[in-house]
């Protein structure tokens, strides 16, 4: 699996939470798992098709989406209720729209479906790829992971 | 909603128009999410939607005569991001009616328009903001 891959999904998150957040998120290392099974409890999956096949996961903990949506809402937040993921879930759309132009630019053609939620704790969120290359960003309002699953 | 003062594209019109529209998306969601009994919250989430809604289409038109005063040109995909955004908030209106007024349709739709206006202000709109200035700055 080439890890070039992941490196636009990094640069769009990069940019979607500096640009709507004012959050500079710091990137740790990538890392390698076999499946995923999320220890956190919102979870954002983006189906990818065309050149490149598979899906982005944006994970994070109920604390931290909570906080996202009351920094861009300015109201207060207690719940993972549909508003709060479906907040969410239009972020990871955004963040992947933004991935998938660059890897246009490199001639990877690829489309994304709509956000699907998974909500709950240990969750098997991919089970059909071998390899999950993923990446946890620290930001001031939490920490969230990002992977990307290649069938 | 919180306005902040990145959010700016340095037109002064257009700006005014966002900051309203951050006023009238967050009156529309704090409606949707108060408490109040299903019948009378159903008026209310239409009509803050309808008077969202309204400006929505003002707001975009004024953002597009600029477009074309100044030869914008992004304007043609740019006018497609309105007509989707409008007519999604129109088959919206149409299906919260068909759904009986369903709470976690509204929930799952005003949640959406949150995080798509910010970015949509915050990232899209700044593209015309950077023409226009640059442009006037030539003069």
């Amino acid at each position: 699996m080439n890890a070039d891959y992941l490196n636009p999904i990094i640069a769009a998150t990069d940019s979607v939470f500096q640009t709507m957040l004012q959050l500079e998120p710091r990137k740790g290392k990538v890392f390698v798992q076999e499946g995923l099974v999320s220890r956190k409890e919102a979870n954002v999956i983006i189906g990818v098709t065309g050149d490149i096949k598979g899906s982005i996961i944006y994970s994070f903990s109920k604390d931290m989406a909570l906080k996202v949506v009351e920094a861009m809402s300015g109201m207060e937040m207690k719940e993972l209720d549909k508003f709060v993921t479906s907040a969410m879930g239009e972020l990871g759309n955004i963040i992947s729209g933004k991935a998938t132009t660059s890897l246009a630019e490199k001639n990877f053609t690829c489309d994304i479906a709509p956000p699907q939620i998974v909500t709950g704790k240990e969750v098997k969120i991919v089970t059909d790829a071998k390899n999950v290359l993923s990446v946890t960003f620290d930001t001031n309002l939490g920490s969230f992971d990002v992977s990307f699953s290649i069938n | 909603m919180i306005w902040r003062d990145d959010y700016k594209i340095g037109v002064e019109l257009v700006d005014k128009q966002h900051e309203e529209l951050f006023k009238r998306l967050g009156n529309f969601i704090k409606t949707v999410r108060s408490d109040s009994e299903k019948d009378v919250k159903k008026e209310e989430v239409e009509k803050t939607l309808d008077f969202m809604g309204e400006y929505v289409v003002t707001h975009f038109d004024s953002e597009e005569a600029l477009q074309k005063k100044y030869n914008y040109p992004g304007y043609e995909e740019h006018h497609e991001i309105h007509e989707n955004f409008k007519q999604e908030v129109i088959d919206f209106q149409k299906e919260y009616k068909n759904n009986d007024y369903n709470e976690d349709f509204v929930m799952e739709f005003s949640g959406r328009l949150l995080t798509w206006l910010i970015n949509h202000v915050a990232s899209t709109d700044q593209k015309i903001g950077d023409y226009i200035n640059s442009i006037e700055e030539g003069k």
